[in-house]
């Protein structure tokens, strides 16, 4: 009975613990101010990636199309290959717009999971809260809106971590850039059956 | 003085580049068409598509062929600058993204039922579907430009209006998609065959 006790404990203990306490992740000093994701941050540029999003089985692909018209403003939208539009978002000064979107999945909870998605996507600067060492290299402890995120860099990738109860439940991979551009984007979901995944084709 | 009339001038002349046609002319167009669709049965053609979003700087484009079996086999089949087609047969539309291969039953959706009947019609050039679309007619040159919008508002709501462009032969030589939100896809067509054998192949998933 008593070891029955300290295992629940323990696992009550080991479920709250922080992402980077479960990580074995230490805290540094910390000169950052902010980092940078700049892979949507040019005016000049038509980002048009292909795009297959698989969600609860069902795969639906098309071309996923990111335009910034201006300061913290960008425009969000996924047509299927043939040109129908599937949904069209607005985000200005961190306001919100559905444009458009299909009647099948005008569904609420799936719209507040893109909005949420594609924000850390266009989000240019990110301030930095503290930074832990790791295996991998440093972890960056960041805020958007309420959330908070893990962001990591290698040579190979940039990746951006959501948790909750100290687990993974988000991530969002940039990889096989080339300057200012992530030919392959990838946002991945434990917590749900959803995977975005976007690359170049020109 | 001048300069305004010049611009009235060529605003007249904008304007008049489409005009409405006359029952008559309308009624003619029809028959051409529906006289020239009725002896297709297969039909081949190159494409390009040119997806306009307002606010992108260019539009996007891709390109690929178009194959075509009577009554109703259509197959789309992109190969610039990504390999995707899209097949729809016996009431389903078999996709293969990249060598990835799916399938979608669509027969109980009257949408897509709508949908195909509205692209094989097109492509053969026979939608004058007056129960079904508004449908008005243009003159431009000596092309023919038919806009349809679809009665039905779940449709609508889909896709705003179709407006199909005929050569002098009664071709379909262009079919443009407007979105409800003014947004569009413009698809070019070139290098028609009509009646040439197709092997079963094409059409194998």
């Amino acid at each position: 009975m008593r070891y029955l006790l300290i295992s629940c404990l323990c696992l009550l203990f080991t479920a709250c613990a922080s992402y980077p306490k479960k990580n074995n992740f230490q805290e540094r000093d910390t000169s950052e101010k902010e980092i940078s994701l700049p892979y949507f941050s040019s005016e000049a540029k038509d980002y048009v990636y292909k795009a297959n999003i698989e969600v609860y089985g069902n795969t639906l692909s098309g071309l996923f199309i990111v335009k910034k018209l201006g300061e913290s403003n960008h425009r969000i939208v996924f047509t299927t290959e043939m040109g129908k539009t599937i949904f069209d978002f607005s985000f200005l000064n961190n306001v919100f717009t559905v444009n458009y979107i299909i009647d099948d999945i005008d569904k609420s909870i799936l719209i507040n999971i893109l909005k949420r998605d594609f924000q850390v996507l266009i989000q240019e600067k990110f301030p930095v809260i503290a930074s832990y060492e790791s295996e991998d290299g440093i972890i960056y402890e960041t805020v958007l809106g309420k959330r908070t995120y893990y962001y990591s860099k290698t040579k190979l990738e940039d990746k951006i971590v959501y948790t909750r109860n100290g687990k993974e439940k988000i991530r969002f991979l940039f990889s096989d850039v080339n300057g200012m551009i992530s030919n392959k984007i990838s946002i991945l979901h434990t917590a749900i059956k959803l995977e975005i995944n976007l690359k170049t084709f020109n | 003085m001048r300069n305004i009339i010049y611009i009235f001038f060529l605003i007249g002349t904008l304007a008049s580049a489409q005009v409405k046609m006359s029952q008559a002319e309308a009624e003619d167009l029809k028959l051409k068409v529906k006289s020239q669709a009725a002896t297709i049965h297969t039909l081949q053609s190159d494409f390009i598509q040119y997806k306009h979003l307002d606010f992108l700087a260019n539009d996007i484009e891709t390109s690929g062929k178009l194959v075509f079996k009577s009554p109703d086999i259509v197959k789309w089949e992109y190969t610039e600058p990504f390999n995707y087609s899209v097949l729809f047969k016996d009431k389903t539309l078999f996709i293969n993204n990249e060598g990835n291969k799916s399938d979608l039953d669509v027969g109980s959706s009257d949408l897509f039922k709508q949908l195909n009947g509205l692209i094989v019609n097109s492509i053969k050039g026979d939608m004058f579907d007056e129960d079904q679309f508004t449908i008005t007619y243009f003159k431009d040159t000596s092309n023919s430009v038919v806009h349809s919008v679809s009665k039905d508002e779940k449709f609508s709501k889909y896709i705003k209006a179709f407006h199909i462009t005929f050569n002098a032969e009664g071709e379909v030589i262009e079919l443009k998609m407007i979105e409800p939100t003014d947004d569009y896809t413009r698809i070019i067509f070139s290098n028609r065959t009509v009646n040439t054998p197709i092997a079963d192949a094409v059409f194998a998933h």
